[in-house]
């Protein structure tokens, strides 16, 4: 019996340290700084900050839950400025529930294992119009004059046409009456219910977005696409079961309750978008950060998720703040969903973010929770405030976004924004640059949602390859001068719907030409560069040998013995492939241990770097401080002639080789 | 000197001598099995640069990821040989192992006829291994599939339970898969021990499984420490290395990592004979 209690004794006292040992390892090197370093403001004024939008489409809507069918019924008046130059002959209607109607609508049947949840619909949804007319007409219903189906797309209903009886012209308003009912499906994708939750996004009868030429930017909801529309101010009242808790956009106006149920009123201004949530198992957080009530809906016993996501914010917040201008709205709220309907996270809508990560997201070293939340915080400015089309340029949100993602989350956890424990650490931008290498010569960036051939491809080239683009171009002209670059195009354009000459107009002012002709290369034309060295030659000098005819008549030299004290000239060729030209700094290292640098600007196809001296080149590193984030192939920017031992790697793979061993031999 | 203190000593002594043997294998083993991944990393061109190897363990992991991405493929098929290696040699490691018992065993023997002796029990050590390894495979399948039959009770709990009762389910099984190793090293300390030639694997087996059912908390117990001891030196290992290992490219950084990784691998191998010794003890106690 002694033995036993010895043993058990001993083993729970290694358990015990090897516990302490675990989460200092996981935890400890990923704990982010109590106080966090924000960028200073620089020294060039910025652009004015813009208070607002001017209001084309404004919606003001009554829904009410039944949260056992899972029906919404819904009012809905639209108060409509034609802002363009033209007159208006006809409405263009995104009915976005239509898309889960069945499974021949263009999301649907669209392949959905390249899709962005991978998942079919289970339970079907559509959106029901009962009646659209305008306030103070004739009382007409235009619903009956709709086309039946998008335009060239019989089985799809997302995108559809209503005649006016009489053109709108410019600078005139309409108020629109609508009723409909929502039939919500299993959740798909962001949208739906499961169970009792409820998340209910793109679920309005919306105005497309009417363009300065009076021209609807129309279009059916492809499965890889997201969306485009005016902003607005938005009134909306939601009814629900009383023991449910719910989550919106925009500000909580009033709250009434009676027999079971609860009206609660929401208000945004200056937004082109509303969703909400319900749940009857929300747990809530609530802070003030930054000047903005922030509130946290989240799943029962993911306390720790909640805190995590509002450390993030706690963070990115006034980080994004300072970095793109001044979050505008009063308040901010995340929703966590259960993970049965994680399909609904990772979400972006204006004021309200979803994030999601099963319970034990924060365990271990990496960082999922902060990742998904800073990136969805990102979009209340590209996507937001700087409203662009994401079904015809979605990396103007998508991938800008992923650009700020990665800066904010580096200038939190360093190296280790993705992972860090154990040693070991995984950034953003190394994971950016992995995906944007492996598919960066695929397709171009620059083009319509659905004009990819897979959402893999969209997602490493639209998310990845464009935040390698911007890295590359912020390691290349500095940090804080393409930072502030991006700063000045995001207060320029907010409240508004840039395009990609907007941010390259800006690009020009505040850089140069020469970046954006790389960005219109890299974003547009699917160029590519890769840097390489392909040899190092020493050739010791000596006096000239041979045959000489001088004045003083024909002389003939032998070629001296070389010696070791003699010269040497070195040349090493770097060359550059692909069609971009980014300026590299070139290290050659020789054989006494100095260190040169050349500085070629990437014009040409190659760049001698020349040297002569008292010491062999015995190494030469193209762009050491791996700046061109987007070289295609980093293996062949060195080359050294001392050997390739590989020391660090023989002791780590010994003593892999030795735990496996221990774990699984005798 | 008295006679318990040279009894400590000799103790002692055996003890490091079979613990040294077993890291020496262990370490050839190692070095062998890792050859063809070192080779193919070595063969990509990223460790070809000024700064080697070291590239690969910058801080963000942007030229490990790099190494990953453009030698996915070689590198795959590099490690599913150096895997490959590892099986075999997890096999011939019983013949160290033999001889380590026998050193706990005997002491005084002659190398030569120690290996004779280890070289004739392989068969049965092995024979012993595989009945092991089936008997742990239908326990972990057992448990997976119990986790996977118990799911719908879970449905309806929260997110925890869900994700956590397969796991302690699993984890119940790896407790069984433990207890099993520890009957398996009493059967071949028998064997050793005994000095047991024809059938003398079966009637060990049949020795260490009624020695579990004598003393069930000393078998599922005995091994407890040097399971914990080899998690402790590892993870303590790394914590050293990450508190006070000076920049990762600096050959001192190397000889402090390959020091405090062979000082983790000697820990957990002391503690691995220190139970090879009681599984002896347990044995002897069963004749």
């Amino acid at each position: 019996m002694r033995r036993v209690t010895q043993d058990l004794l001993i083993g729970a006292v290694f358990s015990a340290l090897s516990g302490w040992l675990l989460n200092t390892l996981l935890l400890g090197a990923g704990t982010p700084k109590a106080t966090y370093a924000q960028p200073k403001a620089p020294e060039t004024a910025w652009p004015a900050l813009s208070e607002g939008a001017p209001k084309v489409a404004s919606y003001t809507i009554d829904a009410k839950l039944d949260s056992e069918q899972h029906k919404v019924t819904c009012r809905e008046t639209i108060q409509f400025v034609n802002r363009s130059s033209a007159a208006v002959g006809e409405l263009w209607f995104h009915l976005y529930l239509n898309a889960f109607k069945n499974d021949k609508t263009l999301f649907l049947r669209s392949p959905f294992g390249a899709g962005r949840s991978g998942d079919k619909a289970k339970a079907y949804g559509y959106v029901d119009v009962k009646r659209l007319s305008i306030r103070g007409g004739d009382g007409q219903d235009l619903w009956a004059t709709r086309d039946r189906h998008s335009p060239d797309d019989p089985d799809d209903e997302t995108d559809l046409r209503v005649p006016l009886p009489n053109p709108l012209e410019p600078g005139n308003e309409l108020t629109l009456e609508l009723e409909f009912e929502d039939q919500l499906p299993e959740l798909v994708e962001r949208t739906g219910f499961v169970g009792s939750y409820h998340f209910v996004g793109q679920w309005f009868p919306k105005l497309a977005r009417l363009e300065p030429n009076g021209t609807f930017a129309h279009f059916s909801f492809h499965a890889q696409s997201e969306f485009y529309a005016d902003f607005g101010d938005y009134d909306v009242t939601l009814d629900v079961p009383s023991a449910f808790r719910v989550g919106a956009t925009g500000s909580r106006t009033r709250e009434e309750r009676d027999k079971g149920r609860t009206r609660l009123g929401y208000r945004a201004e200056n937004v082109h978008d509303f969703a909400w949530t319900a749940w009857d198992q929300f747990e809530t957080r609530n802070e003030r950060i930054a000047g903005v009530d922030v509130r946290v809906l989240y799943p029962p016993h993911q306390e720790q998720n909640a805190e995590a996501e509002l450390e993030s914010v706690r963070f990115a917040l006034p980080h994004f703040n300072a970095r793109y201008g001044a979050y505008p709205y009063p308040t901010l709220t995340l929703v966590h969903p259960p993970e049965s309907a994680s399909n609904s996270g990772g979400m972006e809508y204006p004021t309200l973010i979803t994030t999601g990560g099963p319970w034990y997201s924060t365990y271990g070293g990496g960082h999922f929770i902060d990742v998904v939340t800073t990136h969805e915080l990102g979009h209340q400015w590209f996507y937001g405030l700087l409203a662009s089309n994401e079904h015809t340029e979605p990396y103007l949100d998508e991938g800008f976004n992923s650009y700020a993602e990665a800066e904010a989350l580096e200038a939190r956890f360093g190296a280790s924004s993705v992972f860090g424990g154990f040693g070991s650490s995984v950034s953003s931008t190394a994971l950016n640059r992995l995906f944007s290498a492996a598919r960066g010569e695929d397709e171009k960036v620059n083009q319509g949602a659905a004009e990819f051939a897979t959402f893999r491809s969209l997602g490493a080239l639209v998310y990845s390859r464009t935040a390698t683009v911007l890295a590359t171009l912020a390691r290349v002209y500095g940090s804080e001068r393409f930072n502030h670059a991006l700063g000045v195009y995001a207060r320029k354009f907010r409240f508004q719907h840039p395009t990609t000459s907007d941010f390259m107009s800006v690009m020009q002012s505040e850089l140069d030409s020469r970046a954006v002709t790389a960005l219109t290369l890299a974003l547009s034309e699917r160029a590519t560069i890769d840097y390489l060295v392909r040899e190092i030659s020493n050739a010791p000098i000596s006096a000239a040998a041979g045959v000489f005819d001088g004045p003083n008549g024909r002389e003939q030299r032998k070629p001296e013995a070389p010696h070791e004290a003699a010269q040497y000239s070195s040349r090493v060729v770097v060359y550059r492939h692909g069609t971009l030209q980014l300026p590299v700094e070139i290290e050659l290292g020789f054989e006494d241990g100095t260190k040169q640098r050349r500085h070629w600007d990437g014009s040409g196809f190659t760049f001698n770097a020349d040297n002569l001296g008292p010491s062999r080149l015995v190494s030469v590193n193209v762009d050491p401080e791996q700046r061109i984030l987007l070289d295609t192939d980093r293996s062949n920017n060195w080359l050294s002639i001392q050997g390739n031992s590989a020391p660090h790697v023989r002791e780590r793979a010994l003593y892999a080789a030795q735990l496996l061993l221990g774990a699984f031999g005798p | 000197m008295s006679r318990a203190s040279e009894t400590r000593l000799t103790r002692l002594s055996t003890t490091a001598a079979a613990g040294t043997l077993l890291w020496i294998s262990r370490t050839s083993f190692g070095l062998l099995a890792s050859y063809p991944l070192l080779l193919a990393i070595r063969a990509s061109a990223m460790t070809a640069g000024p700064d080697g190897d070291t590239v690969l363990f910058q801080p963000g992991s942007l030229l490990l990821l790099e190494l990953l991405r453009l030698g996915g493929a070689w590198l795959s098929s590099a490690a599913e040989l150096s895997l490959l290696l590892l099986g075999g040699f997890a096999i011939f490691e019983l013949i160290p192992l033999a001889i380590a018992l026998d050193f706990l065993v005997a002491p005084e023997r002659r190398w030569r006829e120690r290996v004779a002796r280890a070289m004739r029990y392989f068969p049965k050590f092995l024979g012993l291994g595989l009945i092991a390894l089936l008997a742990q495979a239908a326990l972990l399948l057992a448990a997976s599939l119990l986790s996977a039959a118990a799911k719908p009770m879970f449905a309806s709990s929260d997110e925890r339970v869900r994700s956590l009762a397969p796991l302690a389910l699993l984890g119940l099984g790896l407790v069984a898969c433990g207890a099993f190793g520890g009957v398996l090293d009493i059967a071949r300390a028998t064997l050793i021990r005994r000095d047991v030639e024809a059938g003398g694997a079966r009637a060990a087996l049949a020795q260490a499984v009624d020695c579990f059912r004598q003393q069930p908390l000393r078998v599922l117990l005995g091994p407890y420490p040097s399971v914990a001891g080899s998690a402790f030196a590892v993870l303590g290992a790394t914590w050293v290395l990450l508190r006070f290992a000076p920049s990762q490219s600096s050959n001192a950084a190397l000889v402090l990592s390959f020091g405090a990784h062979q000082l983790a691998m000697l820990f957990a191998i002391a503690w691995r004979v220190r139970w090879l010794r009681g599984a002896l003890e347990l044995s002897a106690e069963s004749d």
